[in-house]
């Protein structure tokens, strides 16, 4: 990606990763915010998240190390992570271009 | 020359089993083969000694909450396995003192066996029965560590000073599966894919007559393990009747048949079932993807619909589906039309059973309990 993307822009591919690991109809039933948690809100479990966080990679991966960040959380991150959190991972590494 | 053996093994069924088929082989080669455990009825084969540690409360422990997804892992570890291994290590010292044990297998999530081992100077072998749970290095390697610290601040309790976690043993790890089936990762020299060992307690009974008269039609078995509580299991037997009721299908279902009030017409309801008996009959398996339960299925070429819940099922689950041996549906998500059209999409498929069988003839070439105890005689 070469240009910087706005928060809204970022949770809007995300939702749509989301759907694609998941499957849409899925997706479509949940109410997917920024604030929701990857583990207790949407019910991921280890296997999507890696999926998840392929497709983040494969998207946004040139610019930063997602896999690297993902890599360096311990269990009780991991567990509370949430889609905000990756949307401000995700801006700052582009602030810092 | 005849060596002392002592497996050391957690209260799981899903682990003692293949240690009771490996036991059997080495009692055979005329070895001296003990168990050290807190289950008082392990069903040892004749010629093994239980070397029984008391401690009826830490038994069962894994079957009292719902546990899902990554939380699993941390239930896992700080609610089960770190008071299980601290709770057995004095027992598991003196065991191996005691009954003089000259080469240790202690299963990979009783580390206790290994710290034990390690300060005694006695050689120990690692026994992977859920080979998944090392792929999961791989997959989420923050995770792995915190398991790891988990391990070595436990070591550190019981006396073993340093970083190094002694959990695996560094010079054999025997892994049930095959590396066809376990896929690609960097390992040390330690690992051995030895394949799956077969082994179930017997004497369970069965309604054969019954089961007979089901033919005609797909045979399909449907279980969910023995480790999880009786809100997952209601639901997902909810979701089972749903999908498979009078069904062109018959379906033999691991689970208590008093649960509920009735079963559909096309159910053979047991809450015991002698699975590698019942197994060459059935045409698929639906399961949670425990280790064992897949391994026993793919050995008899027979594709899957796998449901993972817990702990290291989802990286199963995963194997599975690159193995194209099977499906994975999300255990809490999926709706019982998805299941219903998984099991048709693996029965009538024929790349699964294909898949299936692949897998089921590497796991032959890996060479079972006959090169696992060849392994285990080289290690003294």
């Amino acid at each position: 990606m070469d240009t910087v993307v706005t928060n809204q822009e970022i949770f809007v591919v995300l939702k749509q990763f989301i759907g694609e690991v998941i499957g849409q109809e899925f997706a479509d039933e949940l109410d997917i915010r920024p604030e929701s948690s990857f583990t207790k809100d949407l019910e991921m479990d280890s296997i999507e998240i890696v999926a998840f966080s392929e497709k983040v990679k494969k998207r946004f991966g040139a610019e930063i190390n997602f896999t690297g960040w993902l890599s360096g959380m311990d269990i009780d991150q991991l567990i509370a992570l949430t889609i905000n959190d990756i949307i401000i991972f995700i801006q700052e590494c582009q602030s810092l271009k | 020359m005849a060596i002392r053996f002592s497996f050391v093994v957690p209260p799981l069924a899903g682990h003692v089993n293949p240690t009771l088929g490996l036991g059997t082989e080495l009692l055979r080669r005329g070895h001296a083969v003990a168990w050290i455990s807190l289950d008082p009825s392990l069903p040892l084969p004749k010629g093994g000694e239980l070397l029984l540690i008391a401690g009826e409360e830490h038994r069962d422990k894994i079957s009292r909450k719902n546990v899902y997804g990554i939380e699993s892992i941390k239930f896992l570890y700080d609610e089960v396995l770190i008071p299980l291994n601290r709770y057995m290590y004095d027992g598991v010292l003196e065991w191996i003192e005691r009954w003089g044990a000259e080469v240790i297998i202690n299963d990979h999530q009783l580390f206790a066996g290994a710290i034990a081992a390690y300060q005694l100077g006695v050689p120990y072998a690692t026994s992977v029965t859920a080979p998944a749970a090392v792929k999961m290095m791989e997959d989420l390697p923050g995770v792995h560590e915190w398991e790891v610290q988990r391990m070595v601040g436990l070591q550190r309790e019981l006396g073993l000073e340093g970083e190094r976690c002694v959990a695996c043993s560094d010079r054999m790890a025997l892994l049930f599966t095959s590396r066809e089936f376990f896929g690609e990762m960097e390992l040390s020299s330690a690992y051995q894919f030895v394949g799956p060992v077969l082994g179930r307690p017997g004497g369970v009974s069965f309604d054969w007559e019954r089961f007979e008269r089901m033919r005609g039609r797909p045979r399909i078995l449907v279980s969910i393990g023995t480790t999880f509580d009786h809100g997952q299991q209601l639901d997902f037997l909810q979701k089972v009747i749903s999908a498979f009721g009078g069904e062109e299908l018959s379906v033999v279902l691991v689970s208590d048949a008093d649960l509920l009030p009735g079963w559909p017409e096309n159910f053979l309801v047991q809450r015991r079932v002698p699975q590698l008996e019942i197994l060459p009959h059935l045409d698929a398996v639906v399961c949670h993807g425990g280790h064992n339960t897949v391994c026993e299925s793919l050995t008899n070429g027979l594709p899957l619909v796998v449901l993972p819940i817990a702990y290291d099922q989802s990286h199963v689950a995963s194997r599975v589906v690159a193995a194209d041996s099977g499906l994975r549906l999300n255990f809490k998500r999926s709706k019982p039309e998805e299941l219903r059209g998984a099991v048709w999409e693996v029965l009538r498929e024929g790349r699964y059973r294909d898949g299936a069988l692949r897998i089921g003839r590497s796991f032959k070439e890996a060479g079972g309990v006959a090169r696992a105890a060849d392994l285990l005689e080289s290690i003294k």
